[in-house]
């Protein structure tokens, strides 16, 4: 059996460069941290948009015109987890206007969009709000203070005399707008350190404050990706190898091209293009398109489903078995505590491949003006949607134009641009502008997808029962290797030949020699509880389908595995698994305090209606804490979720409503991925097609569910993705008490 | 040549008569607000009301909705007329990503329409058809029993728009017929 079969090489880049990928499978690549250190080059004068004489606008986030409209150009991509208007509200709050009264603009590819932390504009890793929190208000309190100096020189008063209420300069009793003052203050110097406001002056963080894009997005008149329009505007649809990585061999359209509203057929890296004067008539064309493929070698032989005897699975098995793994962490003495253990307890655990599935399938719109290059998208990396744009389209990376739209979802799939390289690639080679559609079939099964893992624990225990050591080893893909091409080269300067971009490419992984395993297959293994040694290892086993960033990534698999894990051991001790829970917590108190809450909450081992269980989790990820315990009941196999009691902290909720919809996010997310997710693969070809075949929980299948925020003064952290790693295991454990059956593969299934 | 009425104005509209209607309003009429979400009917974003039931217009062909009267969720209201239930919509947060929203409105729709005063369970019935990757269903349900609440009291109405502007969305392929 081989572990470290090549992976599938994705896009015309990467096909070109497998020694690349070799090298990069080789290290093992590598870490979350792993764009950080490294510096942002490219233009460094690209103009602002929407400039305008008179206007303050001192970065390309924020401008206040002459007549007092504010507008902030969103930095970060709303997919549905509120930037819109958290970032928003903090803005507002230092700059003292209501955050209803400001324009948000969604924003296309600019270096001041850049997130603080990977230096890339990229929204994901439930930064946002954390990241932008001192920035975003820093600058804003400059901002406002710059306008009270421009009025205290034109109105000459002192600065104390200068105050301001809802973008009006309050002074002498009367009330001017910030657009007054607009012109003298750009030609002031902005102040850098202005003090931020404290927490008890707070108008909006905090407080109750509507989202700013319900309206939009409750009269359909929000413009997501798929409802770009332009007179000419033509559909594309694509037509890709069954099996992923497949390229074209051959192929006749003498069927296709006198169907009505074809307009051109065009063979690009991946497929062949049908355009069309309609997105119906495109997809019409599909099925009578005849195209000869070449297969990739190693994916073509592989196949996984969810049985014991499927090869998918065997060959995580056989690489768990393996004295293969490199070591991701160590405390004490790691793996040998185990032999001076009294007991040692042992499970293993399985989660399979998910897609994302989000309601707006993948989709790009392009249209060349000569040189110029304009695409149309909803992603979560512009930045990088650009470069990609200009290395399929041949242009300069200057040249093009990126026009962002609001996300019809992302969970981390539009992080990954294939669809902006494929859409880019029809307009020039039809020579048309095109919105390339992809179809619900062509989303499922061309995803980059959770991955698949599997983990083995083996936990010590002394003489008392209590954890004495925690070692754990994963089996499975890693992301990174598949998602690092795009942003590399994203990083570096557009003016710079792409031989020389390859060969720094190369030369900048060579930073990261010191990584061995990539920190996002291993997190939330090892971390929570307290245990005198620890161990974590990995062995990287990858079939070649494509993995990527899946909400809450390491953690939707690793936060099944550790707390299944965890309610075993405490069982077998025969003690309560909150209790026994707490026993281990004692260095992660704001967890213990999420366990004690939600246990108070529920009344934790008082009587429940007939047939209904308890199970408790607990997982801290993207620097939250979150206890979650589901109510369960099992009928004639049938599972049951009927409430969640969720206790989060997240530090200081910037909008509370929108942090609770975010805990009710990830437990409904995690729950669809609990009870129904998996995606298989059938001689190298995904099986589902459709919500048919790849379930989504409805409303009716929903359970009740009750957040609490815990009070905080800490700054704020992650909510997008920290809602969903507990739910699993939670409902896992439950369906333990009830039936006595451990489930320790995911979708749960009592057979 | 089909002929239909779009939120309250005729249409008429040169497509093949198996065109699916979500199609010919998106591209043929270009009203944006109703969404693709499956192609199969199964996942509810591309509701639209045909003659008031809450219909999946991704498998529903342009032919058999002739003389018929289709509503989207530009039909029930605007940014600045909202429907009882947008108000609601807005009032409770409910959109996350937002892309589902115009059908979960309709299919909320159609069920006041005929039950102002909904159970949970009959709330579940009805919007068991849409799908919400977001999870937005607690507020879902919040939004439309607090819109039914208002009806009850005579203070709402499901459709705050009652005449199709053509000028807001004229294509070549539309048509004023009368009004």
């Amino acid at each position: 059996m081989s572990v470290t079969e090549q992976p599938l090489t994705q896009n015309k880049h990467t096909l070109q460069n497998s020694s690349r990928r070799s090298f990069l499978k080789k290290m093992g690549i590598v870490g979350g941290g792993l764009v950080v250190g490294i510096p942002l080059t490219g233009c460094a004068s690209v103009k602002f948009p929407n400039a305008m004489d008179g206007d303050l606008q001192p970065n390309a986030l924020l401008q206040i015109t002459a007549n007092n409209d504010i507008y902030f150009y969103l930095p970060r991509s709303e997919m549905g987890q509120g930037v819109y208007t958290g970032l928003t509200t903090m803005l507002a709050e230092e700059l003292d206007v209501h955050p209803g009264k400001i324009n948000v603009k969604n924003v296309g590819a600019h270096e001041e969009y850049a997130n603080p932390e990977y230096k890339l504009q990229l929204t994901g890793g439930s930064n946002s709000i954390r990241v932008h929190f001192i920035p975003l208000r820093q600058m804003a309190a400059n901002v406002r203070m710059v306008i009270r100096q421009a009025a205290a020189q034109v109105l000459q008063l002192p600065l104390d005399q200068i105050q301001t209420d809802n973008g009006m300069i309050v002074a002498n009793g009367k009330k001017l707008p910030y657009g007054d003052f607009t012109k003298v203050a750009a030609h002031l110097s902005l102040p850098e350190e202005t003090p931020l406001k404290k927490k008890a002056d707070f108008k909006y963080i905090g407080k109750h404050s509507k989202r700013l894009d319900a309206v939009a997005k409750s009269t359909g008149s929000a413009e997501f990706g798929l409802d770009v329009e332009f007179a000419g505007l033509h559909r594309a649809a694509l037509k890709r190898c069954p099996v992923l990585g497949g390229t074209v061999k051959s192929f006749d359209d003498s069927n296709v091209k006198s169907l009505p509203g074809v307009k051109a057929v065009v063979s690009i890296f991946n497929g062949v293009a049908v355009v069309a004067d309609h997105y119906y008539q495109a997809k019409a064309a599909l099925p009578v398109l005849d195209v000869q493929w070449e297969l990739p070698e190693t994916l073509s032989d592989f196949s996984s489903d969810s049985t014991e005897a499927g090869n998918g699975k065997q060959l995580f098995k056989a690489a768990l078995d393996s004295d293969e793994s490199d070591n991701a962490h160590e405390e004490g003495n790691g793996r040998d505590a185990l032999k001076t253990s009294d007991t040692v307890v042992s499970g293993e655990y399985w989660a399979p491949y998910l897609a994302h599935a989000t309601m707006e399938p993948m989709n790009c719109t392009a249209k060349f003006t000569g040189n110029k290059l304009e695409i149309w998208t909803g992603c979560q990396n512009p930045g990088v949607a650009a470069k990609l744009a200009a290395f399929y389209g041949d242009v300069a990376k200057d040249d093009v134009t990126v026009h962002s739209t609001f996300l019809g979802g992302g969970f981390g799939r539009r992080i990954s641009n294939d669809y902006v390289a494929e859409a880019v690639s029809i307009a020039k080679a039809s020579g048309l502008p095109v919105q390339l559609i992809w179809s619900r079939e062509d989303d499922t099964k061309r995803d980059y997808y959770r991955p698949a893992s599997m983990a083995k624990f083996q936990v010590g225990l002394d003489k008392d029962g209590n954890i004495d050591s925690w070692n754990v080893k994963r089996s499975g893909p890693n992301i990174l290797p598949y998602t690092i091409d795009e942003v590399a080269d994203a990083m570096m300067p557009g003016f710079l030949p792409g031989g020389m971009v390859d060969w720094i490419s190369k030369a900048g992984y060579g930073l990261f020699d010191g990584w061995t395993v990539d920190p996002t297959s291993v997190e939330g293994l090892f971390e929570d509880y307290d245990a005198n040694h620890k161990s974590a290892d990995h062995v990287t086993v990858d079939p070649g389908l494509p993995v990527g960033f899946w909400r809450s990534v390491g953690h939707s698999f690793s936060g099944f595995f550790k707390e299944s894990m965890m309610d075993e051991v405490a069982i077998l001790q025969k003690q309560d698994p909150v209790a026994y829970r707490l026993k281990h917590l004692k260095n992660n108190p704001r967890l213990a305090n999420t366990l004690k809450l939600a246990a108070e909450k529920v009344g934790w081992g008082k009587p429940l209606p007939e047939g209904h269980y308890h199970g408790v989790a607990v997982h801290a990820s993207f620097l939250s804490y979150v206890t979650q315990i589901a109510e369960v009941s099992v009928n004639n196999g049938q599972i049951k979720v009927h409430k969640v009691t969720c206790v989060l902290d997240c530090g200081l909720a910037v909008n509370p409503e929108i942090v609770i919809q975010q805990m009710e996010s990830g437990i409904l997310f995690g729950l669809t991925a609990a009870l129904y997710g998996e995606i298989t693969v059938k001689d190298g070809a995904v099986v589902q097609s459709n919500f048919h075949d790849y379930p989504i929980l409805r409303m009716n299948e929903s359970p009740d569910i009750e957040v609490v925020i815990v009070e905080s003064d800490e700054a704020p952290t992650g909510v997008g993705e920290p809602g969903l790693p507990p739910i699993a295991g939670a409902v896992g454990n439950a369906i333990f008490a009830a039936t006595g059956k451990r489930l320790r593969s995911l979708p749960l299934k009592l057979s | 040549m089909i002929s239909f009425k779009l939120n309250g104005q005729t249409v008429n509209v040169d497509a093949p008569g198996d065109t699916p209607l979500l199609w010919v309003v998106r591209e043929h009429l270009t009203m944006k607000g109703t969404k693709f979400g499956c192609g199969m009917g199964l996942c509810g974003a591309c509701s639209m009301l045909i003659d008031g039931v809450s219909t999946r217009t991704c498998i529903m062909p342009v032919q058999a909705v002739a003389n018929r009267h289709i509503t989207t969720i530009e039909g029930l209201g605007n940014p600045q007329m909202m429907s009882t239930l947008q108000n609601a919509w807005v009032e409770a947060d409910v959109p996350q990503c937002g892309y589902c929203q115009s059908g979960q409105i309709i299919s909320a729709t159609a069920l006041l329409s005929q039950n102002n005063n909904p159970s949970d369970s009959d709330i579940d019935i009805a919007m068991s058809g849409n799908i919400c990757r977001c999870g937005t269903y607690p507020n879902v349900k919040k939004a439309i029993k607090n819109a039914a609440a208002d009806l009850r009291n005579g203070k709402g109405r499901l459709q705050a728009v009652q005449v199709f502007d053509p000028t807001a969305t004229a294509s070549p392929e539309t048509q004023e017929v009368q009004s």
